[in-house]
């Protein structure tokens, strides 16, 4: 767990312990919050989102709402082509709850959402070796999702399931692989990915149009990214046969 | 601080859905410890030849351990305080 995300717990119970002043009850929950993983962290922040809006229950919206802030940086989530702000989907992600809140449960769709990442888990295990579900699994949970939440942010941003799940994929990825360690953007614009591929920008445009290779429009603006590692799939191996039918751009 | 065992009967349960319930549980403990409620699951045993799954929780109360299992929506049959006993003690 990030510092920054594990002193938002802390705080959210800092009330608590200072009313409680109990050294076992805050050995007990230190002991809680060193063995979190981040699909922890997203409950209990799910569990906080429901607090806050006075449910008494926790939603499948509360759980979206606790992954996203999970894996957010100053309140801003960057998600694949997407930044969501936690701000405009009603999340106080610097004020935490104060005064009585009421006890929250699990909703039964709640418990679906879950068991539905679980078995994405399992089936992701098998490949690559995971046995724990972690926040990614949860999110991509979301992505058949049709209603609530998440459902409002695929009409207002234009995700479409394998959108997000390509998204959910790069998560961590991208961190591993970013401007520290030296290595190039992930997503380019049609002319640098032009420039990767050296064809001109007009054919990159006709790929895109054809769709032949993927690409997104960032939220709200006409502009379009591309996955550099979705430039492999216009590359055909030249075998013997095809050597001289095409020609190079 | 005591120690009770949970007994759940859950026909059909796969180690995916207890896997699940698994994060409900520690959540919600996480919750209600915040609260001044210290709950905390120890560790569960599934039967495989049996419906049957065993969860070991230690808590203040009876009372704490059955709103924590209530609250991660989790069904149970029974509980009840539990007394450990180890190689080490006898």
């Amino acid at each position: 767990m990030s510092g920054q995300n594990r002193s938002a717990v802390e705080n959210c119970s800092r009330n608590t312990f200072l009313l409680t002043n109990n050294k076992i009850i805050i050995t007990l929950f230190k002991i809680v919050l060193d063995n979190m993983s981040d699909a922890d962290l997203a409950a209990a922040f799910a569990i906080f989102a429901a607090k806050q809006r006075g449910s008494d229950e926790v939603t499948p919206d509360h759980i979206l709402l606790g992954c996203l802030r999970a894996i957010s940086r100053f309140g801003i989530v960057t998600l694949g082509p997407w930044s969501l702000d936690l701000e405009a989907l009603g999340v106080d992600w610097i004020q935490q709850p104060d005064g009585p809140r009421p006890k929250v449960a699990y909703s039964r769709e709640a418990v679906d959402l879950f068991d539905r990442a679980t078995m994405i888990a399992k089936s992701i295990a098998k490949s690559a070796g995971e046995t724990s579900v972690s926040v990614n699994h949860l999110l991509a949970a979301f992505a058949v999702e049709k209603d609530g939440l998440m459902g409002e942010l695929k009409r207002t941003h234009g995700i479409t399931s394998a959108s997000w799940r390509a998204a959910v994929a790069r998560l961590g990825v991208d961190e591993t692989s970013g401007a520290e360690s030296g290595a190039k953007p992930e997503y380019l614009t049609p002319e640098e990915a032009a420039g990767t591929l050296g064809i001109h920008v007009q054919t990159m445009r006709a790929y895109i149009r054809s769709g032949r290779l993927p690409a997104f429009r960032l939220a709200g603006e006409r502009s379009i990214r591309l996955l550099r590692t979705d430039l492999e799939k216009v590359l055909e191996p030249l075998t013997s046969e095809k050597t001289g039918e095409k020609r190079e751009e | 601080m005591s120690f009770f065992v949970v007994k759940r009967d859950l026909p059909g349960v796969t180690p995916e859905v207890l896997q699940s319930a698994g994060i409900r549980a520690k959540s919600c403990c996480a919750e209600m410890t915040g609260e001044g409620q210290p709950v905390r699951w120890i560790r569960s045993f599934y039967l495989p030849e049996t419906p049957q799954t065993h969860c070991y929780f230690e808590a203040a109360s009876k009372a704490a351990v059955e709103e924590a299992n209530q609250r991660a929506r989790i069904p149970f049959t029974q509980i009840a305080e539990v007394v450990e006993m180890t190689p080490e003690m006898v």
